[in-house]
């Protein structure tokens, strides 16, 4: 099987990933956003009503997107807004880590208490971020007119 | 491009769809009317991230069933030998002090924090938010 043949199943395995990832991340959030909204307080870089729209909002974001990454009506829109919410997500673990905090990372809901492990979580989001960008890459040279041919 | 636009149209108004699904069925509180910390306040998830010396305000007798580890009890009963201890953890490494009562309606770590305030006017200060059952 040639690379050209193998694309769509790779494409597909990415999509599939990611969707699992973000729909995990996300239903717990939509269950209590109360707690979320703990997580993103501790985190010290927002506060007041912002903390109340993001712990609504941002959830029902990743749950959209996620499931808008196996539509093919959706797919290009949700695969740039989880690239955006993964470079965020990637910003502020680099930003909590530098500043030394000790907080629960808030990614899956309600955390057991041990705190976040930063490089891991870095690396996961990095790893996150690659794959969605060579969707978003696959998706629009499909698109692009000046595509070449192979 | 016109395409690309048509989705995120589409994702907003599902986003807004399920932000009021979760505020139509209680599951968010409204977020223009959360609950705000008062002065010298600080919420538990906040004070986890720091380190500080625990202040216990409430009696002896609950102390002594349980209290957050490493904590020091000062009320007003002990107010000598509590302010001790708690000069001699301050001055070792200078921290943080939140100080707890019971609960969020005990207005003893108020009253403690204000005292603490006057007799320690460098130190950083702050009272538990929930007090005591916030950590339970």
């Amino acid at each position: 099987m040639g690379m050209r043949q193998r694309l769509p199943i790779i494409s597909l395995i990415a999509r599939l990933v990611l969707a699992g990832v973000f729909v995990t991340a996300a239903l717990p959030k939509i269950q209590d956003p109360v707690a979320f909204g703990q997580s993103i307080i501790a985190y010290r870089l927002i506060e007041g009503d912002l903390v109340g729209w993001t712990a609504l909002a941002l959830p029902w974001l990743e749950l959209i997107c996620a499931i808008g990454l196996l539509m093919p009506w959706l797919k290009r829109a949700s695969a740039i807004w989880i690239a955006g919410l993964l470079l965020v997500f990637i910003t502020l673990h680099a930003s909590a880590w530098a500043r030394g905090l000790d907080i629960d990372c808030g990614c899956f809901g309600e955390s057991d208490g041990s705190g976040i492990n930063y490089s891991l979580s870095i690396l996961r989001n990095t790893a996150l971020l690659a794959a969605v960008s060579y969707l978003i890459w696959l998706d629009f040279a499909q698109k692009s007119p000046l595509k070449l041919k192979t | 491009m016109r395409s690309l636009g048509r989705e995120f149209i589409i994702i907003a108004i599902l986003v807004c769809l399920g932000m009021g699904f979760s505020l139509a069925t209680g599951r968010s509180p409204l977020p223009w009317a959360a609950p705000e910390i008062g002065p010298g306040e600080i919420r538990l998830i906040d004070a986890k991230a720091l380190d500080l010396i625990w202040v216990d305000a409430r009696n002896e007798e609950d102390f002594a069933k349980a209290h957050i580890p490493e904590a020091i009890l000062l009320n007003e009963e002990n107010w000598d030998t509590g302010l001790i201890n708690l000069m001699e953890a301050w001055l070792s490494i200078p921290r943080p002090m939140v100080i707890y009562c019971a609960d969020a309606s005990c207005g003893t770590s108020k009253k403690i924090a204000e005292r603490l305030r006057e007799a320690l006017p460098e130190a950083e200060i702050y009272t538990l938010k929930g007090g005591w059952e916030s950590w339970e």
